[in-house]
């Protein structure tokens, strides 16, 4: 008996390290190139946060004002690295669970190197001058025709090797990501359609616009990163999700609350009265589904306490979870209509519950699948503990920064607005030293992610750690720095411990 | 579950929320229909006037990212107390109208394809600066040229030393001064024989900022305010 089960395991292994050889340059490539616009975002955001508190620096330069920096930084963001790390997730999480091959390496890497020409289109368009004005949707109008072919060219095949799996059970993380790649082009093309090129009521295109918004957070970045967390949390731990009913409930749940949320940001516009409270519950009642998944998963992750003291992708995937908890908590009390909506409306809350969103949760579920990810289809492991773990502290201590006085600041500010006897000037006044915070927050940001990107740069090239020993976080015989000393990997990609 | 069961679920939780808050209110709201500024006999159509170069300066805005800081609404008093300020909503005391203030309705974004109703407010809203600079000429200020120093540079205006706007000097150009010079010229030193002069891009952005004046009287179908209206008559 025991025979055919080991053979069917060393077959096993061989499959799935042919999955990760077949997708080795596309999933290194959309992740260091992801990386890069991540660091070419959060300097722009430096910049752009100076300018917040310090309006005259780098003012001479047009393509440094204040209305241009922030867009191409919230756009590189999004597009640049949200958008690119999403598509590695995808891409090796849908070939390893519908146990396929990657064969469209060739159009896959094409399409890649399409996007990135695109958002640096985008982002030079923006700096020169010629943005679009819609927040989220600011590259010139050229720029949605070119992302949304190469989106299709790049996860074509993820679709293709779903419909093609051997039958079985289709796992909860599959759910997520399929519903992710079917909500992405309705959403883009719905709302660049309506607003680029069949214009209707100017006061419903902001509406769409930040519907837009909400819509690509809450039905993209957040199935992915959850269908990632899904994936991670059973595999690293080796224990079974804590419940897989609670976990259907969480994705349904999602489903239907999250295409109604976003117009609140449209409270008291002229627009029918209906779409901002209507915008407002659904945005708290996301509460369910982001609570059901982080509860969910880090039960999971907390029945092996060792695993996750010692697992860097555990770590990044918990420390995204509770970002997904504190962003479930900020949705609910920042969009009650009628008490904080008022003061939240126009305050700097909504950019520090974007960046939440994108960094406290998104981000950092991904710097999760990362660390699982890049060993397995490098065959190296990561080079340095220490690297991962300055990488860690400082994303997490930079993003507590940034959401906590983005969303405390933005209150004040509201408060400040909203007291019509004083005099508007002073008004700023409430919102300054929050400003200087941010600026520092992201400093540290870019700092643990300039090391981050070349760490990747490091692994791409193949210069990761020859080992059989996974680095590590937590060392248990002291000394060497860079994790266990192991084995080299000599055995070849087929070898049973390539899992 | 199949996957065809699948993407119709994910299809249908999806399509009905698209249909309802996108779909529909984009083709009813692209189809507003002109209204009666009351419901008595001969009564005029409401149409708001509104002068300057609003599409080629709303460009200008939308590049500039004037949006991340400055809004274009005014909120009735259940979603914020933009209202009470006295020159947000319009003019507390003009001086032919008396209180003009009111909240902004959708006509008021009359020759624009996209309504910029922003996303923070770290300036004060514009939706009725051109009726503030109004209040300026009427103290004997060019608003125009005070607009330009203010785009040059806010803290020039000792009064708003402390604002956080950025300034704009790209918005304008270094030339010789020929003959008299330009009357537009910034009332700045640009070096021995120079002016700074605005460019097309400032020019049409002013025009369109002093277009900003959404306090015509509303129709009676969405007046907030009749007893206002009562007063005044």
């Amino acid at each position: 008996m025991s025979q055919p089960t080991s053979q069917s395991t060393e077959q096993d292994a061989i499959l799935r390290a042919g999955i990760d050889r077949s997708l080795r340059h596309p999933v290194m490539f959309f992740l260091t190139s992801g990386a890069a616009w991540l660091a070419v975002s959060i300097f722009l955001g430096i910049i752009a946060s100076v300018k917040v508190h310090s309006p005259g620096f780098l003012s001479s330069l047009s393509w440094l004002t204040y209305g241009r920096v922030f867009p191409a930084h919230v756009n590189a963001l999004v597009y640049g690295w949200g958008m690119q790390a999403a598509f590695a997730a995808i891409l090796w999480l849908m070939a390893r669970l519908s146990r396929k091959e990657c064969t469209m390496v060739g159009s896959i890497l094409t399409a890649g190197h399409v996007w990135n020409l695109g958002i640096a289109l985008g982002v030079i368009g923006i700096l020169s001058g010629n943005g679009t004005g819609m927040p989220w949707m600011e590259f010139p109008s050229f720029a949605w025709p070119l992302l949304l072919i190469s989106y299709f060219a790049i996860v074509a095949g993820s679709f293709i090797q779903f419909r093609i799996r051997p039958v079985g059970h289709v796992y909860v993380s599959q759910w997520y990501l399929l519903a992710a790649l079917l909500w992405f082009p309705w959403i883009y093309v719905t709302s660049n359609v309506l607003l680029h090129c069949l214009p209707g009521h100017p006061v419903m295109g902001a509406g769409i616009n930040a519907w837009f918004r909400s819509a690509l957070l809450f039905l993209f970045f957040t199935p992915v990163a959850l269908g990632v967390t899904y994936y991670l949390a059973p595999k690293v731990t080796g224990r079974p999700v804590f419940s897989y009913s609670l976990a259907k409930f969480g994705f349904w749940s999602l489903a239907v609350i999250a295409p109604w949320a976003g117009m609140q940001k449209l409270a008291g516009a002229p627009v029918p009265y209906f779409l901002p409270y209507i915008g407002a519950a659904a945005t708290a009642l996301i509460f369910i589904p982001a609570c059901a998944a982080a509860i969910n998963t880090l039960r999971t992750m907390a029945s092996a306490p060792e695993t996750m003291a010692a697992s860097p992708s555990l770590r990044f995937a918990a420390a995204g979870m509770a970002g997904l908890l504190v962003l479930a908590a900020a949705a609910v009390l920042l969009n009650l209509p009628g008490s904080t909506l008022r003061l939240t409306q126009f305050t700097l809350s909504g950019y520090g519950f974007d960046i939440l969103a994108l960094y406290g949760f998104f981000t950092l579920s991904m710097f999760g699948a990362t660390y699982f990810i890049v060993p397995r289809v490098t065959l190296r492991e990561w080079i340095s503990r220490r690297l991962i773990k300055v990488h860690f502290y400082l994303s997490v201590y930079g993003i507590i920064t940034v959401a906590l006085v983005a969303l405390f600041g933005g209150t004040q500010q509201g408060l400040g607005q909203e007291n019509w006897q004083q005099p508007w000037l002073g008004v700023l006044d409430y919102a300054r030293p929050y400003a200087v915070a941010t600026t520092f927050a992201w400093c540290l940001i870019l700092f643990s992610n300039i090391f981050f990107f070349i760490h990747l740069l490091l692994m791409w090239m193949r210069l990761g750690r020859r080992s059989s020993h996974p680095t590590l976080l937590v060392s248990h015989h002291g000394g060497n720095p860079h994790g266990e000393d192991g084995d080299i990997d000599n055995a070849g990609p087929g070898h049973a411990h390539a899992h | 579950m199949s996957l065809r069961t699948f993407i119709i679920g994910v299809a249908a939780s999806f399509g009905v929320a698209w249909l309802a808050v996108i779909v529909v209110p984009y083709l009813k709201m692209r189809d507003l229909q002109p209204v009666l500024m009351s419901a008595e006999p001969g009564a005029a159509l409401f149409h708001p006037k509104r002068t300057g170069r609003v599409a080629d300066g709303a460009e200008i805005y939308a590049e500039n990212g004037c949006y991340l800081c400055h809004t274009q609404v005014v909120r009735p008093v259940y979603a914020g107390n933009d209202l009470y300020r006295p020159d947000w909503g319009g003019l507390d005391a003009d001086e032919s109208r008396g209180d003009t203030r009111r909240e902004t309705n959708p006509y008021d974004f009359e020759g624009e394809t996209f309504a910029q109703i922003g996303v923070n407010r770290i300036g004060p809203d514009l939706s009725n600066l051109g009726r503030r600079m109004d209040v300026l000429q009427a103290a004997g200020t060019d608003p125009e040229r005070w607009l330009f120093a203010r785009l040059y540079n806010p803290r020039l205006n000792p009064d708003l030393y402390s604002s956080t706007c950025p300034p704009h000097p790209f918005l304008f150009e270094k030339r010789r001064v020929h003959g008299a010079g330009s009357p537009d010229a910034l009332a700045v030193d640009a070096g021995e024989g120079y002016e700074l002069v605005p460019r097309p891009a400032a020019r049409a952005l002013v025009s369109y900022l002093l277009s900003m004046k959404k306090d015509h009287p509303a129709p009676a179908s969405f007046d907030f305010a009749p007893a206002k209206n009562d007063s005044e008559s």
